[in-house]
């Protein structure tokens, strides 16, 4: 039952986060909500007993992708018009 | 805060909504194993004609009953890779000296990269036994030398011998890993991706589950490779690109 409660939490945790990183208009803060974002889904993956996608899914969205965003705002502008 | 009001009525629907489907049944878990699902989980150890040699049955499915399907994404992958090498076929002003981060986060650092480096390699060394496998391993390999190149500077992670050449070498070499793992049963006479018993379940007394540790392996460093040079070459700044003279 535990693992409900915290699967339920941490998927509305992703909620919250994802609405913020889209309705951020300074774009690095953004990124940042989209980072916690993948780290809330990524404890529902786990709880859901998929550890091959957590795996790789922490590497990539919290890594990789926050990294290539971060690269991409430095080169065009960090405030959305 | 305009964003507040449209937040909590976001919330406040799912929550009810997620209550209302609960209580009522509609969607619920499923109890019980798909055939397809106790076909795999069965005969992915120990199956006879149909076993992959591994008892994880992820790893199996990806790089043995479903391999090709494997094969064809792995080669959209590097096509990609192979688009934004294309996009940066600039030539590069050196740069004598970059910007570095401070003493507190070269430190962590420093900690964090080598620690990066030994969870990759083992998710992707025991990709065949626990979860994980080359793609996991691979881009969680991709993380070290991109917080090297964040923190330290790009002429640090190239004076130490990940040079973008390099990169692209290693990339190429774990493909080509890839393709020879993949022909190899076509030359002793089985088929195309075969895996047992054309490659031995056991090497030296360790389960290594024939093709999957080397499709692992490749894979790991065709994938860490890839994003490296990627990001090697996303991190130089607009200004040290030079044009090309006609």
């Amino acid at each position: 039952m535990i693992h409900l409660v915290i699967l339920a939490i941490s998927v509305l945790i992703g909620l919250v986060f994802s609405y913020l990183a889209i309705t951020e208009r300074d774009l690095l803060k953004a990124v940042g909500f989209s980072a916690i974002q993948a780290v809330a889904y990524a404890i529902a993956f786990y709880l859901l007993m998929a550890p091959d996608i957590v795996l790789a899914y922490v590497a990539i969205s919290v890594g990789i992708y926050s990294a290539l965003l971060i690269f991409l705002i430095r080169k065009t502008g960090r405030y959305e018009v | 805060m305009k964003r507040t009001l449209p937040l909590l009525l976001i919330l406040a629907l799912v929550v009810v909504f997620a209550y209302l489907f609960a209580t009522k049944g509609v969607i619920s878990a499923p109890t019980e194993l798909r055939p397809l699902g106790k076909f795999y989980l069965e005969k992915c150890m120990i199956g006879g004609d149909f076993a992959a040699g591994s008892p994880e049955a992820v790893t199996s499915i990806l790089w043995d009953y479903r391999g090709l399907d494997t094969l064809f994404e792995t080669s959209v992958f590097f096509l990609a890779i192979i688009g934004s090498l294309m996009l940066f076929s600039f030539k590069v002003k050196e740069v004598v000296r970059e910007q570095e981060l401070t003493l507190v986060v070269r430190s962590v650092t420093k900690i964090a990269a080598v620690m990066i480096l030994a969870v990759s390699a083992s998710i992707a060394l025991h990709g065949h036994l626990t979860p994980g496998g080359g793609f996991q391993g691979g881009s969680a390999l991709a993380v070290a030398p991109l917080l090297v190149l964040v923190a330290f500077s790009r002429k640090i992670l190239e004076t130490s011998g990940l040079s973008l050449k390099r990169a692209i070498v290693i990339r190429s070499l774990g493909l080509m890993g890839i393709l020879l793992t993949a022909l190899l049963p076509l030359t002793l006479g089985g088929y195309i991706m075969q895996n047992l018993p054309i490659f031995p379940k056991y090497i030296a007394d360790q389960l290594t589950s024939g093709s999957l540790i080397f499709y692992n392996v490749f894979e790991y460093l065709a994938v860490g490779a890839g994003f490296t040079a990627v990001f090697l070459l996303i991190s130089i700044p607009e200004k040290n690109f030079v044009e090309e003279e006609k």
